[in-house]
């Protein structure tokens, strides 16, 4: 009977848990999300009364007033293009790694992945001259550069342990063949190292995306800022329309929320294979 | 495998991106930071002044403060939000009907931006229409009504570090994942001597992912040192500097052109980040071995 009494009180004290946090992460969400759809007024008022119209001038409002296309279309040029980058050049450097052995490999692997446990934000002013003196200030590309080799050390350490979980086998024979480096690179390995690939890649685009102080630093003008930096600035710049900054924020979120329900699995197995090994 | 002679090139032009890019990116700007530390650079000129800035930073109490904040965000990750994120861990590794929902669920902080979640964050604190108070009002503490959290000297840090618990998700994440490498054997004989669940969750899971919990906080201590984004758009460092943290203020150093004093306090930072590395890789070593 008393056994069965604290049973029970553990799968409640477990739902309780549960449960709390669960609202702790996502009701500020859904919150913002029904704000982003009432007016100033109405915003002032009870916070569960639901808009007596949805709004959704606000969002046409933001994407129109705050150019906040453009902004969108700069946060996916750069994201993408760092993003193949850094996992063209990651992937490259792994499978050299993984499959070779050459002078000063593991020392290489070493350095690059002790990366990773760089505070970054650290070198704001380094950073700042570095791409002030290749002339690539308030550029794309000094972004795309910027981000590409910042994730670098994750996506090496990511992609070197998946190219050493492929048999060498597959591998060997092809060398018997007589097929040549550049073409087991990616007639080969590529291919097989497809969910490596998505892992890494998912990783470095929400990482590009969610950017926000190289952005901030690198950048100056409207043409060339992210989307990151885009709805910071609406706090300045429309000092009273809570409603159209709350539309620009959920605007900001949807790409990475939607990249990460597409690719869920693929995140969450790169995130605990690159950390527990760690 | 061994390469043939003439694939060496090859393997040069394929390594080739990668090192310099970590060149120009990693071990340039490291040089670089601890060189221009020892000068009063302003973007123009520089000249070399010793351990001058070393000196001024550590005479200034925002600076001090700026330190100490960071710790307090780590000490809290590190006592709060990790041993938290082993609770919620250890519950969803029962695996009971929709645990994986529940997984996602509370990951999804951590896939979205920063800046998004401050601003978030910033409009539930906020005075007028924020959510927070209507809570509170809502449950009884009137006193709360129009409360500027993060204005006032007394709650804006913690508001600031009370907010960062919504990222228990990313660590109970990497822990689950370890439960699941836990062979069935232990519970199986748990089971024949009668074990109740809690103690199976205290004497079996939680010993067996020691190790990935000592990980979460070395990577809690990381990311918590290298914050910027809540600082600087919730409250950019005030109320009277009570909320300032390193990064902020190396920020207001570059934009005040005092580049060799912000690269001084980079160096420091990263100082401090190597010394609670090391000291956790230590506590870590000697856990595993007792």
């Amino acid at each position: 009977m008393q056994r069965d009494l604290s049973v029970n009180f553990y799968i409640i004290f477990k739902w309780v848990i549960i449960i709390s946090f669960v609202f702790y992460a996502v009701f500020p969400f859904l919150w913002l999300v029904l704000a982003s759809l009432k007016t100033n007024a109405e915003l002032l008022d009870d916070p569960f009364k639901l808009p007596e119209v949805f709004q959704f001038k606000n969002y046409s409002d933001a994407i129109q007033a705050a150019g906040l296309g453009r902004l969108i279309i700069n946060s996916l040029v750069i994201s993408t293009c760092a993003t193949f980058l850094n996992i063209l050049f990651a992937s490259m450097c792994a499978f050299a790694i993984a499959r070779h052995t050459f002078w000063g490999k593991n020392v290489l692997f070493l350095m690059i992945t002790a990366g990773i446990l760089v505070p970054l934000n650290a070198l704001i002013i380094p950073y700042f001259a570095i791409i002030n003196f290749l002339n690539l200030y308030d550029t794309r590309l000094g972004l795309i550069l910027v981000y590409c080799s910042v994730g670098l050390p994750v996506s090496t350490f990511i992609l070197t342990e998946f190219f050493k979980s492929i048999p060498k086998e597959i591998e060997e024979a092809s060398f018997l063949d007589g097929s040549n480096f550049v073409s087991r690179y990616f007639r080969i390995m590529l291919p097989l190292a497809l969910p490596g690939l998505a892992t890494a890649g998912t990783f470095q685009f929400i990482l590009c995306w969610n950017e926000f102080i190289y952005a901030m630093l690198l950048t100056s003008s409207t043409d060339i800022r992210t989307i990151q930096f885009g709805i910071s600035y609406f706090t300045n710049q429309f000092f009273s329309d809570y409603v159209g900054m709350f539309a620009a924020v959920v605007i900001s979120i949807i790409p990475s929320i939607t990249v990460f329900i597409l690719f869920q699995e693929r995140v969450i197995t790169g995130l605990t294979a690159g950390s527990v090994k760690g | 495998m061994k390469i043939k002679k003439d694939e060496v090139i090859w393997l040069l032009i394929f390594i080739a991106p990668a090192i310099g890019l970590f060149f120009l990116f990693f071990i340039l700007p490291i040089l670089f930071l601890f060189i221009t530390s020892f000068t009063n650079w302003d973007g123009i000129s520089a000249e070399f002044v010793g351990f001058e800035n070393y000196v001024k930073l550590f005479n200034k109490k925002t600076f001090i403060r700026a330190i100490t904040n960071n710790l307090y965000w780590c000490l809290t990750a590190a006592i709060i939000t990790v041993p938290l994120a082993l609770i919620i861990a250890l519950l969803l590794a029962h695996r009971s009907r929709g645990w994986k929902v529940f997984r996602t669920v509370l990951f999804i902080p951590q896939v979205v931006s920063s800046a998004a979640i401050a601003m978030l964050w910033a409009a539930m604190f906020n005075s007028e229409y924020g959510l927070v108070n209507f809570l509170l009002d809502y449950i009884g503490f009137s006193d709360y009504q129009n409360h500027n959290w993060l204005g006032n000297v007394r709650t804006a840090n913690a508001a600031l570090i009370g907010f960062s618990l919504c990222y228990v998700g990313y660590f109970m994440v990497i822990m689950l994942a370890k439960t699941a490498s836990i062979s069935d054997d232990y519970y199986d004989a748990a089971n024949i001597d009668g074990a109740s669940q809690f103690q199976k969750d205290v004497h079996i899971t939680a010993p067996l992912i020691k190790s990935t919990f000592f990980l979460c906080i070395i990577l809690a201590v990381i990311f918590n040192l290298r914050q910027f984004e809540y600082v600087y758009l919730m409250t950019a460092g005030g109320p009277a500097n009570k909320t300032q943290v390193l990064v902020v203020y190396i920020w207001n150093e570059l934009s005040v052109q005092r580049l060799g004093r912000g690269n001084a306090a980079g160096v420091i930072m990263i100082g401090i980040g190597a010394l609670l590395l090391l000291t956790l890789r230590k506590l870590l070593k000697s856990e595993t071995y007792n």
